[in-house]
């Protein structure tokens, strides 16, 4: 009973956050800021989820197949992020009009690309 | 590292013992192996020991982070919700202390998964990382907030 | 109990994956398609998930794996893409 309502909750906290992680990609305003809504809320939301199925099995196979896709989600998902927003700062995507200070612009170095 | 293979015995010891080989019974084995083990080396050795200390370390930090990357994902969704002009996003730099390679990607991650801050770049000369951040009242509070936070725990716990 | 709530949580996750696909279509810029293609691809492993709840094989779990892993690869192709000028 107690494993049930568990993995109900978990699930529906991934669903939700899926939906909010959403929310943010169509709602916000500028690239970086889309941004933040998709890595996190992402990847809590998919983890989520992966703790309820692996309260539901229960089982060593399946919950060390569970870890294997949390570990790498939260591996992967700050990675891609930070080579989109670097591509795309450099390439000329503007920031959000609002946006209050660009130290990367004032005393960065967006030379040559090196790799 | 010793005792790791140690505690790892102890924890495979118990679950044949106990009949049943599943998460729990591995997950169960190890903690009371590892309080055995504490209760084997005298406190003052125990503190010298670097076994024990790292595993005190490793503990605080995955809650740290866990409650960070919680609070992040609520973070999120209040940021969704509310109405755009009072977000103040800003791009700022961070000097960094970390050197190799391992300690820079592990802290651009943790700074991407904790709240309302995404790292970006890291500066030619590896001194500085650029992060952007949903809400920069104060540039150097923010400065001063990682570099204290952040990235003092990650350190001390990869050095 | 989980029976009922599975089928709520895919339509949660079936309502994102469209949403996420508003934002491709109309995407002002090439990166930010790739975000909100990226966001697609992480709402089909939870997709995955949930249905290996539902229906209680864990066969599938595999298949989540390689969705998560190509989407990565395929998400830091695209960046490399864009950093080396884009569709221009």
């Amino acid at each position: 009973m107690i494993r049930e309502i568990l993995v109900s909750a978990f699930l529906l906290i991934g669903g939700l956050l899926s939906l909010v992680a959403v929310a943010g990609v169509l709602r916000l305003p500028d690239l970086f800021t889309r941004m933040h809504a998709a890595t996190k809320t992402g990847t809590v939301g998919v983890s989520a989820i992966t703790i309820g199925m692996m309260i539901h099995f229960g089982n060593i196979t399946v919950t060390s197949r569970g870890v294997l896709v949390i570990a790498f989600f939260l591996l992967t998902a700050p990675v891609a992020a930070h080579m989109i927003g670097r591509a795309a700062y450099r390439s000329g995507v503007s920031l959000w009009i609002l946006t209050r200070i660009d130290e990367w612009k004032t005393h960065g170095d967006l030379g040559e690309e090196d790799d | 590292m010793q005792l790791f293979v140690v505690n790892v015995l102890i924890s495979m010891l118990w679950a044949l013992l106990t009949g049943k080989v599943s998460v729990g019974s591995l997950t169960l084995g190890f903690v009371l192996g590892y309080f055995a083990l504490t209760l084997l080396y005298p406190a003052e050795e125990e503190k010298k020991n670097s076994y024990f200390q790292k595993t005190m370390q490793v503990v605080r930090f995955a809650l740290f982070f866990t409650k960070e990357l919680v609070v992040s994902s609520w973070r999120v969704a209040i940021d969704v919700i509310k109405p755009l002009p009072l977000m103040r996003p800003g791009v700022i730099g961070i000097p960094i202390d970390a050197e190799t390679d391992l300690e820079i990607t592990m802290l651009a991650n943790i700074i991407s998964l904790t709240p309302g801050t995404l790292s970006l770049d890291v500066s030619k000369d590896r001194k500085t990382l650029y992060i952007h951040a949903m809400y920069v009242a104060n540039p150097d509070d923010l400065r001063k907030e990682i570099k204290d936070g952040l990235e003092r725990r990650l350190l001390e716990l990869l050095r | 109990m989980v029976e009922f709530v599975c089928p709520i949580v895919m339509l949660m996750l079936i309502v994102s994956f469209g949403a996420a696909f508003v934002r491709v279509v109309i995407g002002p810029t090439l990166p930010d398609r790739v975000v909100a293609l990226d966001m697609a691809a992480t709402i089909v492993v939870a997709l995955i998930l949930t249905h290996c709840v539902q229906s209680g094989s864990s066969y599938y779990i595999p298949a989540a794996i390689s969705i998560a892993l190509l989407s990565f690869i395929g998400t830091v192709a695209l960046a490399l893409y864009i950093s080396k000028g884009g569709p221009s």
